[in-house]
């Protein structure tokens, strides 16, 4: 089998997964829904498998194997086929995704046990991986919109999936409307890049991009670009597209962790990646890549420091790591923004994960305020967050470590301005570290808590009514608000599979790339970036890169450390967990005040895009109502009508008049700028 | 050369005509059907014998594809442009006819009567698609409007029926008398009546900035975008749609969209391409104020007919980007979204009609629960609208992207950015419909209501004295009738058959629309003297 005709199975298998279960969704209550879910997703993964051994099969030269099956939209010279692109670049994506969404179909055959929106949930969740899968394997930018407004739709549906929760459904809105915007930018930036190449395959426009924008590109290459990184940004929530994220986590966690955590927010980094060759002509796109990463790791990090909603703390995290890939992957860092996407995707999931297991133990509660101790009645769970959090905190040999080194050390060889970047690199990983453990040490660590207590006497907590933990509003459990039992890892044997495998994998993931030792991804992957090694590739020296895993390392180690004299330490000296947290929150108010509220994006959105949108709006009406309910401008303008208008006016008294009025002004307004035409 | 014409007879190709005749000898025929006594005859002969004067149409159409020339003395065009306009109307026409079986309008307007009518009227739509000559395009604009008058106003107990007949017919004679006196302007300054023979002129006299002719412009401008419903002449849309019985809305809705979008693409790509740069910005201008006019007016609505209305005239905003720009990727953007269109539209007002008859009004609260009592009609109505806003896989998403690729492709990329930004703004008022289809079932009154209802039986032996012995009519929709309600008895299934198929076709030609592309670019093909 080639390995494009495994990819056609891979791409089909979640497509009759989602439709077997979306017709099945009322009749089907028994966990036949989940095994379905979670074997079709298991199947593709099987078949990406197939592919990649077919593909190692084949040589370097023939790895980028494009398939269409027929013609999609042909017009004016442009031929849009339905065509997928089965490269190393997308093999990899491909892995990760089916890889990563197997084990939490997984995990959610048994944490989404008591919804009664369990067939409903996996038939969105396979919907939500065939969309993945088709945004991944496009081989044209039609395809790639196709997928990408896909991915939109079903996280919209998987975060509002609880849909008697306001707060799930406004966060639903939320971030439809902004992933809109990002449509909006990805579409425009297409079209006029196709304006200027005349053709949507990726391969075509990739060949002829030098002979169409010249060496250096030119200004519509830019504008085009910068449009595509609009739709990138929204979709992988970076600054000033960011606020949908955070509010995403009102979804179930599995959901967390696969859509807005390892698949479907790497997108815009993917994207990039994609388009390298183009990236490389437009030093202006590249530049606001590498910034907007760089701001977006920073900010995201010390949001991060500062929350106390245990998912929001992982989404600003999650946020803060996809930074470093859209700043690696704008600064030519091409293997190791796709390694740390790869490593990414395992830790942060598996953290999702560990994360719901506490959730469950504290019955949906998820204030990190309110938990504690957690350590002794949860060990599993607890060793997979401290392995999920030592691969975060980058701390050696856990992969995170690897992958983000990595990328760093490809910005600091580049000198220059670019060490403002490899500073803020280290910053971020310093605040990754003390966030990344200062929930550990907050939910695991000190005097347990009731629940943790009533958990190591064998006794799961139940609520007696299910509250809405943003608002106190009591839920509506009928819609299968997280049920009426939970799961926690410990109890259910597929979480526990799921999250060990995982844990594996944060552990050992970062034997796909030890620099200069041991490469195998980016010997991989090099068919696919094989323009980016003709001159552009960088390969930063032995001695940046042991200064870079000797500073990351302290970094990582000195962040732990801190979080541990902050959270910790006061905790187990009795002083109380916030002892020394509420001092420094104290003598830094106003820094303090910024991290927690976001550094105010949302009220700078509605400054500057809601209220005028929605002044204009009221304007808008109450102009109009005036116009036709005052009939204001009607005084006698219409001769014409007027005779007409006696018969009438009993029946709708002004309307009619008005109506030939606006037209008549509007006739009036055509021709005065047409005879100024003549 | 008009006195020529009339001195000697023309030749006619009755083969050429024969779509046209169809539609006329049907009216006749259904005409004189309706007046037997027997009710099989009136309720299911007439109906049956319309959908096959609409289904010969659309193939004898097709049977005449490949033909290119005209008629009666190049008063009528004979090429794809004007096949493809009446096969969307006969398609159109086809599902309002299925929409009246069991419906108000056509029991108390008399089924002969009201099929003839909507028959004529389609005769007239095939006449004005395919009008290549401003006295026959105007009379075909006269003979689609005039019986549409009339159908808006064929509920006639209903207040709502009546005055939205007399508004369309008012404001609808402004448009129609400002189309007239332009069309006198262009003869005036040019001196021809043909399509081709203005042209020429045009370009031989140098007549691109003659005053004469930009006055007639601007005039016919108004006119037909009082046709398309284009803002700011749109305003009779929201009151005749909500006013109108649904069958003849979907009917208004879809059909007339495609007559007039074709119309336009002919007058102005044919006739008037010459003057092009001074109609382009003012038509640029009206698309994008239709985009804003209809995306923020649907917002507010919470009748599905008044939404769909708004909607509707900011999906005109979106066809006209087609014919602004100009060019043959434009006029094939154009035809692709207006058939699109009608696929949509009609799924859309199928479900309308069905849930409408339920519960007698047409709220969009009305429609709660609707996925669970009736799943078919919950996914055509959600496919309609995803596919109205544009969502990827459906044939709504392909029709835009090719409208926005027209438009960059044409240097009015400012167009395309209000076109996308109006999209956005349109997915709050679609999804807010797709929510309503999927949440929870309707307060339990309306349940009862409904379930009573299924029971009632026979609603063509209702003394019609009840209806007539309500002079003042109910006041607006709100309290249904109870000859309404009694309808709701009657089977759903030819509701259910427009919505499947419509909504079976929204992602059909979504996921392969290249047989539909290629058939499109035929037809813009027609339209020389567009630049490739």
């Amino acid at each position: 089998m080639s390995p494009a005709e495994a990819a056609w199975i891979v791409l089909v298998l979640p497509l009759i997964g989602a439709i077997v279960l979306g017709l099945g969704f009322k009749s089907w209550r028994g966990i036949g829904a989940g095994i379905v879910g979670t074997a079709s997703v298991g199947l593709a993964f099987v078949f990406t498998l197939v592919s990649l051994i077919s593909m190692l099969g084949r040589e370097e030269g023939q790895r980028q194997i494009a398939s269409s099956l027929y013609d999609y939209v042909k017009v004016g010279g442009v031929d849009v086929r339905m065509e997928i692109l089965v490269d190393p670049l997308s093999l990899v994506m491909l892995l990760v995704v089916t890889g990563v969404s197997t084990l939490i179909h997984l995990y959610s055959v048994a944490y989404m046990r008591g919804d009664n929106g369990y067939t409903r949930f996996f038939a969105y969740l396979n919907f939500f991986v065939f969309s993945m899968l088709v945004l991944v394997l496009a081989g044209n930018f039609v395809i790639l919109i196709v997928g990408w407004g896909l991915v939109g739709a079903a996280s919209y549906m998987l975060i509002s999936f609880w849909y008697r929760r306001g707060t799930a459904t406004t966060a639903g809105i939320k971030a439809f409307v902004i992933n809109v915007v990002g449509d909006i930018g990805l579409v425009l930036g297409v079209i006029l890049l196709l304006r200027h190449t005349g053709t949507v395959d990726f391969l075509e426009t990739f060949a002829t991009a030098k002979e169409t924008f010249g060496e250096g590109g030119d200004g519509s290459l830019t504008a085009g670009l910068l449009l595509v990184m609009v739709g990138a940004f929204a979709k992988s929530a970076q600054i000033p597209l960011h606020t949908w994220l955070p509010d995403a986590m009102e979804g179930p966690t599995p959901v967390s962790s696969l859509i807005h955590a390892a698949t479907m927010v790497t997108a815009g980094v993917y994207l990039l990646a994609r388009l390298h060759p183009l990236m490389e002509l437009s030093q202006t796109a590249q530049t606001v890549g590498m910034v907007v990463g760089a701001v977006t790791l920073l900010v995201a990090g010390t949001i991060g420091l500062v929350q106390t909603d245990l998912k929001r703390v992982i989404a600003y995290s999650t946020m803060s790591q996809i930074g470093y890939m859209i700043m690696g992957v704008s600064a030519g860092a091409y293997f190791a923004s796709m390694f740390h996407l790869a490593t990414h995707a395992f830790f942060k999931a598996l953290l999702f994960m560990a994360a719901g297991s506490v959730i469950a133990a504290m019955a949906s509660e998820q204030n990190l305020d309110k938990m504690g101790g957690f350590k002794k009645a949860m060990p599993f769970t607890y060793a997979a967050f401290v392995i999920g959090g030592l691969a975060l905190a980058g701390i050696p040999p856990f992969s995170g470590f690897f992958s983000k080194d990595e990328i760093l050390a490809v910005i600091g060889e580049q000198g220059g301005a670019y060490w403002i970047l490899y500073a803020a690199g280290y910053l971020g990983a310093f605040l990754t570290a003390v966030y990344t453990w200062r929930m550990i040490f907050r939910a695991f660590w000190g005097p347990p808590v009731a629940e943790a207590k009533e958990l190591e006497e064998g006794h799961l907590h139940h609520a007696a009514e299910h509250r809405n933990p943003a608002t106190g509003e009591v839920e509506d459990t009928g819609v299968g608000f997280p049920g009426p039992d939970h799961h926690i890892a410990e109890r259910a044997p597929a979480m526990k599979l799921a999250m060990g495998t995982l844990a594996l994998l944060a552990i050992f993931g970062g034997l796909l790339g030890i620099p200069k030792v041991l490469t195998p991804l980016e010997h991989f992957l090099e068919p696919s970036f094989e323009s980016a090694l003709e001159g552009h590739a960088v390969h930063p020296g032995g001695g940046i890169i042991v200064v870079g895993l000797i500073l990351g390392t302290v970094v990582g180690l000195l962040g732990i450390y801190v979080a541990y004299v902050i959270w910790a330490k006061p905790a187990m000296d009795g002083r109380g967990a916030t002892a020394v947290s509420s001092q420094w929150q104290a003598r830094f108010a106003p820094l303090h005040r910024l991290f927690l509220n976001k550094w105010y994006f949302d009220e700078l959105i509605d400054l500057v895009i809601v209220r005028p949108v929605r002044w204009f709006g009221r304007f808008a009406h109450d102009t109009f109502e005036r116009l036709v309910v005052g009939g204001a401008i009607v005084g006698g303008s219409t001769g014409a009508v007027r005779g007409a208008s006696a018969v009438v006016r009993r029946l709708q008294g002004g309307y009619l008049r008005t109506y030939s009025a606006v037209v008549l002004v509007g006739l009036a307004a055509l021709l005065v700028y047409f005879l100024l035409q003549g | 050369m008009i006195a020529l014409a009339a001195a000697k007879a023309p030749d006619i190709d009755w083969a050429g005509i024969s779509s046209l005749l169809a539609l006329f000898a049907g009216a006749v025929v259904v005409l004189m059907v309706g007046l037997l006594r027997a009710r099989f005859a009136r309720q299911t002969l007439v109906p049956a014998l319309s959908i096959v004067a609409f289904a010969a149409s659309i193939g004898l159409a097709i049977w005449q594809w490949d033909e290119q020339g005209s008629l009666m003395s190049g008063a009528l065009a004979l090429d794809p442009l004007a096949m493809i306009g009446v096969i969307g109307v006969g398609v159109a026409g086809i599902a309002a006819v299925l929409l009246s079986i069991g419906a108000t309008a056509p029991r108390e307007a008399a089924h002969g009567e009201y099929h003839a009518m909507m028959l004529v009227s389609a005769a007239g739509m095939a006449m004005f698609v395919g009008g290549q000559n401003l006295i026959t395009t105007f009379l075909g604009l006269e003979l689609l409007s005039i019986p549409l008058y009339v159908l808006a106003a064929t509920e006639l107990h209903r207040r709502r029926s009546l005055e939205s007949g007399m508004k369309y017919l008012i404001v609808g004679s402004v448009g129609s008398a400002t189309l007239l006196y332009g069309f006198a302007l262009i003869f005036g300054a040019t001196g021809e009546l043909d399509y081709g023979a203005i042209a020429r002129e045009v370009g031989e006299q140098g007549l691109a900035n003659d005053v004469l002719m930009l006055g007639g412009v601007a005039m016919i401008v108004v006119g037909f975008a009082f046709k398309a419903s284009v803002a700011p002449f749109h305003q009779w849309t929201p009151d005749v749609y909500e006013g109108a019985p649904t069958p003849v809305t979907a009917f208004m809705a879809t059909a007339t969209k495609v007559a007039a979008l074709i119309a336009f693409i002919r007058l102005f790509d044919v006739a008037l391409i010459g003057t092009s740069d001074a109609w382009g910005p003012a038509l640029a201008t009206l698309a994008a104020i239709a985009m804003i006019v209809g995306n923020v007016g649907a917002l507010g609505q919470s009748s599905l007919k008044r939404l769909l209305a708004f909607s509707s005239v900011a999906q005109a905003g979106y066809m006209l980007v087609g014919v602004v720009v100009a060019t043959q990727l434009g006029a094939q953007a154009t035809v692709f979204y207006v058939l699109t269109y009608v696929v949509m539209t009609a799924a859309a007002f199928a479900v309308v009609e069905a849930a409408e008859r339920e519960t007698g009004h047409d709220g969009v609260e009305a429609l709660a629960g609707l996925g669970r009592r009736k799943p078919l009609h919950g996914v055509a109505l959600t496919l309609a609208m995803l596919g109205l806003a544009g969502v990827p896989a459906t044939v709504g998403f392909v029709a835009k992207l090719r409208i926005v690729q027209a438009a960059v492709d044409g240097d009015y990329t400012w167009l395309a950015i209000v076109l996308v930004v109006g999209s956005m703004i349109s997915f709050v008022y679609y999804l807010r419909v797709v929510a309503q289809v999927w949440a929870d079932e309707a307060p339990a009154g309306e349940a009862v209501v409904r379930t009573q209802t299924v029971e009632v039986e026979a609603p063509e032996t209702l003394p019609t004295s009840t209806v007539a012995a309500d002079p003042k009519g109910t006041p607006a929709a709100a309290v249904p009738s109870a000859a309404a309600l009694a309808v709701a008895g009657g089977s759903q299934l030819p509701m259910t058959i427009v919505a499947v198929v419509a909504g079976a076709a929204i992602v059909v030609l979504g996921v392969v629309p290249g047989p539909l592309m290629t058939v499109v670019e035929d037809v813009a093909r027609a339209v020389s003297g567009l630049v490739a």
